[in-house]
């Protein structure tokens, strides 16, 4: 195992694993970042330099001898043995099926005994341990709801089966995710007592040092961790004394009053941000060998306990504590912890070329106005935000809270086992639920061959799946010389960038039609190359004449394909669009033509439009994307509406 | 892989050059963790890859185990083993191991997750109402060579699980009522052609290298690898044996090789150089730069040499750093990209030391 000390750099990350190791009530610690940057090196070298706990000898859930009031039944029942153990690191798969992280019960045992015993699974594992969730952001959610109910009660309460039972579950949560591949739910967030942001080295010392490390681990790595046993044995003993300290240690009343400031100011929800400062301060304070808690580690505490809460912004992607640590100590000033001209969230896969990333609404726009008298120009991508959330909401199959956009209960076998039902609909048996169905009835059954277990009809269990399959996504884009006014296509760049963002992280698949001049053009078949996309979109330049409709019927012929191809696939037709239709397919009036078009594909159930109108506020306007849109059946808004933070699914409650 | 029709030499197969030295580096150094094969239909990927049968080393295995784990390695694992072939839960035995050829596991497309973890074994459950655990592909690729073609398809889910275990390098199973782990430490190789899509960056960070391969455009080795092509296929046997020279001495030039790497002297001024190109590159994380130096080593130990020249280094990055750049240009611009390596590497090399 490669030693913790020897982790070059990182500081912060170490720092919010060491203190959780000191106080566990701090509540567990979220790493955030970019592949490869030792995230689950230091949280499986941490447990290595944890103090070791005593447990009850053979007890499934570790009790501690010390604490005989929340003892499990059966070591209130006998006489016990106390064993000094290593504290545990657990994983949390994220393919876990359900009954193996809560625990159900053992077919093994039910079959001997011919009752249904119950078998402890990853949660009474972890008791007094840490649980670790690599890439928790890709848990399944019906593991998650699992776990945040564990987490706020400190019991795992199992009720399934033909089982009841409950018992202690107490244990520091780590989670590492990069950002990347999607955020958390805020609720799970929120039970994260700290958040770190870990990226790469950024100087070339470090980075030589993390290789040379490195090298001489992947050669000899006995040697390698002889060089480190001693640093490791006195972060080991310094966290102990801190440990024995921490009940001693004090936090000032005026200092609880700098915690709830400081998280007044940041306008996080509920109270357990300022419990977890609190908590943490101590923890530093004991760390460092104090027996008060100063400002400062209330100031450092903050910044930990606050990037994933604070709802002044999105969560702090780049909070950068160890800058701030060493201008924060000694100042008055609030600290904050996220700056509040921090742009919204930063999606990683913006072109980092983007000069106007940090212009706010104006800047953009102002600059474009310069250009728009040119033929035909290339326009940069605007501002780029979160985009709420799009969900096809015409059929109930294909909808049910936020996963990767749609989720469905597949049928034909594929998708993650997820758990079983008594429902009878295909031949999908879910084994292992069926033999724990039909074992605790084995006593009285006889079976006719040499098979120990006879499975009768009302055993049979069948598996529930899930897949995650993503949507498609098409996008028709108006790339006329009209759009080119008043930064239109920036902003509407923008919005297909802030798109495609959302698109990759729930593993939609895409395509990309434009329309100029005297025709339409499939820039981009369908994909699920998100990168693709984005660099298109980039170079996509804009002028000449308006073809809606030769946009429209381009977009048919995609949707017509992708629905050929799959016909169980919901697509979503994104049209981005000024609507001054201006050039014909036919003999006939360019816009009533669009209007013919949209009527041919609002009749196709199974598509939803979206019709995003790139006409931008003002006293004159035309209005003629609201047309289309209503004559495709389609969701009308604009480009603001499509952020987040603005309006939450405006039409979700309307169909 | 247990076909009787021999398999298309690896040494036989006609330029692709990269692709070759990509593969062979990765069994030098198995911890360079694979390879991601980029191109277009026809380019002699897979063909490469399981002609890759033909010239790995032999690792010596306890016999019958299910997991490929060497003798010293057994008693980790076994204490909890469900199937104690080996020890039978006494780590006093010796288990019997036996030399046995690195094998080139494949992953189909289809593959169902309990297929790819392992599951309960069915069989074993009925009959004496036991658990057991029914290794996967995962078990069977721990210390093989994991190969899935068409990676850019793989479902969503079983890509999260690939994740998870090329991470760790366990395998760690909790469902259908067992739990267990074991080792899963695999060379992923993957091929895919860019037109259907792309890898998610965290899938393509684990592969250690990358090559894009083209079809040849030359048409003399075009007229080659059809003559070469029509003589296997008259007669697989008489083929491969013909090449069975060029094979044996690959293989042998291949193990010299993984004897020679750990001795590849590793001086301040190679990392240096390594890590100022990572840096100015712009790649996520520190894994780029560490699959670059292992590499390096390969390549030099390769080529003979323990010691390291800033052509190894060029050419190790050319591999390992392409899928790795935050820029995004690597669709269909493959050619920028190693160009700009190139330079930056040039860039570095004068000012260090």
């Amino acid at each position: 195992m490669y030693p913790f000390s020897a982790i070059v750099g990182q500081d912060s990350m170490k720092l919010a694993l060491v203190l959780n190791a000191i106080n566990p009530s701090i509540g567990g610690v979220l790493i955030r970042g970019e592949k490869g940057t030792a995230k689950s090196t230091a949280v499986r070298a941490l447990a290595g330099n944890l103090p070791d706990i005593d447990v009850v000898a053979d007890c499934p859930y570790s009790c501690d001898p010390g604490d005989t009031k929340s003892f499990c039944r059966s070591c209130r029942t006998r006489e016990i043995d106390i064993r000094r153990r290593r504290v545990r690191v657990v994983e949390l798969p994220l393919n876990a099926t359900e009954d193996m992280v809560i625990g159900g019960p053992d077919f093994s045992a039910s079959i001997q005994k011919g009752v249904r015993v119950f078998q402890p699974g990853l949660m009474a594992r972890a008791n007094r341990g840490i649980l670790y969730v690599d890439e928790v952001n890709l848990l399944a959610d019906h593991l998650v709801d699992v776990i945040l109910d564990v987490c706020a009660s400190g019991e795992n309460a199992v009720q399934r089966e033909g089982i009841s039972h409950r018992h202690a579950a107490r244990f520091i949560l780590v989670g590492t995710m990069n950002p990347e591949e999607g955020e958390l739910r805020p609720q799970l967030l929120d039970r994260f007592g700290l958040c770190v942001n870990v990226h790469g080295a950024q100087d070339a010392e470090s980075r030589v040092r993390v290789l040379q490390y490195r090298n001489e681990f992947d050669g000899d790595p006995e040697r390698f961790c002889i060089g480190f046993q001693e640093s490791d044995r006195l972060l080991a003993t310094r966290i102990a004394r801190a440990r024995s300290m921490l009940p001693s240690i004090i936090l000032d009343s005026d200092l609880h009053t700098l915690a709830t400031e400081i998280c007044v100011f940041h306008n996080v929800a509920g109270h357990r941000a300022d419990i977890v400062i609190g908590h943490t301060a101590r923890a530093l304070a004991a760390f460092e060998g104090r027996s008060r808690a100063a400002r400062q580690d209330v100031l450092r505490a903050a910044l930990l306990a606050i990037p994933h809460r604070s709802r002044t912004s999105e969560p702090c992607v780049e909070a950068e504590p160890e800058a701030q640590r060493s201008n924060s100590p000694g100042q008055t000033r609030k600290p904050t912890v996220c700056p509040d001209e921090y742009p919204e969230e930063e999606p990683v896969h913006a072109p980092r070329r983007n000069a106007h990333m940090d212009d706010q609404e104006s800047g953009p726009f102002q600059r474009s106005v310069l250009r728009a008298d040119l033929p035909e120009a290339i326009f940069d991508i605007g501002s780029i935000f979160k985009v709420r959330e799009i969900q096809h909401v015409s059929d109930k199959m294909f909808r049910k809270a936020p996963g990767k956009r749609s989720r469905t209960r597949s049928g034909n076998k594929k998708g993650k086992y997820v758990g079983s039902t008594l429902r009878k609909n295909s031949d999908d048996i879910a084994l292992d639920a069926t033999i724990r169905a039909a074992a605790p009835h084995q006593v009285n059954r006889k079976t006719a061959n040499d098979l120990m277990v006879k499975i009768n009809e009302e055993d049979i269990r069948e598996k529930i799946r899930e897949s995650r399959a993503g949507n498609f996504l098409l996008f028709v884009v108006d790339a006329s010389g009209s759009m080119g006014a008043k930064g239109r296509m920036m902003a509407s760049k923008g919005a297909i960038m802030s798109l495609l963002t959302d698109a990759y992280q729930k593993r939609d698949r895409v395509a990309m039609v434009s329309f100029r001049k005297q025709d339409a053009v499939v820039n981009l078949p369908p994909t699920s190359s998100i990168y693709r996309a984005g660099e298109l979109l980039k170079e996509l330049p804009v002028g000449g004449k308006t073809p809606l409709a030769a946009g429209l019927r381009k977009g048919q012929g995609v949707l017509r394909n992708v629905l050929i191809k799959d016909p169980t696939c919901r697509p979503i037709l994104i049209v981005i669009t000024d609507g001054k239709a201006n050039e014909s397919i036919g003999k006939g009036d360019p816009f009533w033509e669009a209007l013919a078009a949209a009527t041919e594909l609002a009749s196709d159930r199974r598509v939803k439009s979206i019709v995003v109108d790139a006409e931008e506020d003002g006293s004159f306007r035309y209005n003629l994307s609201a047309r289309l849109a209503k004559v495709l059946k389609a969701e009308y808004v604009k480009i603001k509406d499509l952020r987040a933070d603005v309006l939450l699914e405006i039409v979700r409650s309307g169909v | 892989m247990t076909s009787t029709l021999p398999l298309y030499p690896f040494a036989a197969i006609v330029g692709q050059d990269k692709l070759k030295l990509a593969l062979i580096l990765n069994i030098v150094d198995p911890t360079i963790g694979g390879v991601l094969i980029r191109g277009e239909k026809g380019t002699a990927k897979s063909t490469a890859v399981r002609g890759l049968a033909d010239i790995l080393p032999m690792i010596e295995v306890v016999e019958n185990c299910p997991f490929q784990l060497p003798a010293r390695d057994t008693h980790v694992v076994c204490a909890n083993c469900m199937d104690q072939f080996c020890l039978n839960g006494n780590p006093a035995i010796q288990p019997a191991s036996k030399a046995s050829k690195i094998s080139v596991v494949e992953l189909p497309l289809g593959a169902t997750e309990d297929r790819l973890v392992g599951t309960l074994n069915l069989e074993h459950a009925l009959k004496t109402g036991e658990k057991r655990f029914e290794p996967g592909i995962l078990g069977q690729a721990h210390r093989n060579i994991l190969y899935v073609d068409e990676v850019n398809l793989l479902d969503d889910h079983l890509v999260d699980v690939l994740l998870d275990s090329a991470a760790m390098g366990m395998n760690t199973v909790e469902r259908e009522g067992v739990s267990f782990a074991h080792p899963a430490r695999f060379t992923l190789v993957g091929t895919m052609n860019p037109e259907e899509g792309e890898l998610r960056p965290q899938l393509l960070d684990r592969f250690g290298l990358c090559v894009n391969i083209e079809g040849i455009r030359d048409a003399r080795s075009r007229v080659e690898i059809m003559e070469r092509r029509l003589g296997f296929d008259r007669d697989p046997w008489r083929f491969a044996e013909e090449w069975s020279n060029e094979s044996a001495a690959l293989s042998r030039s291949i193990q010299k090789a993984q004897m020679l790497c750990p001795d590849v002297a590793t001086e301040k001024a190679i990392l240096q150089r390594i890590a100022h190109a990572c840096l100015k590159l712009g790649v996520d994380g520190h894994r780029a730069d560490i699959a670059t130096l292992k590499t390096t080593k390969a390549l030099a130990a390769y080529e003979g040499r323990i010691n390291i020249t800033p052509e190894d280094v060029a050419a190790a990055a050319e591999l390992a750093l392409p899928h790795r750049m935050r820029r995004a240009a690597f669709d269909g611009a493959a050619g920028e990209v190693i160009e700009e390596i190139r330079r930056t590497l040039q860039s570095c090399s004068p000012d260090v030391e």
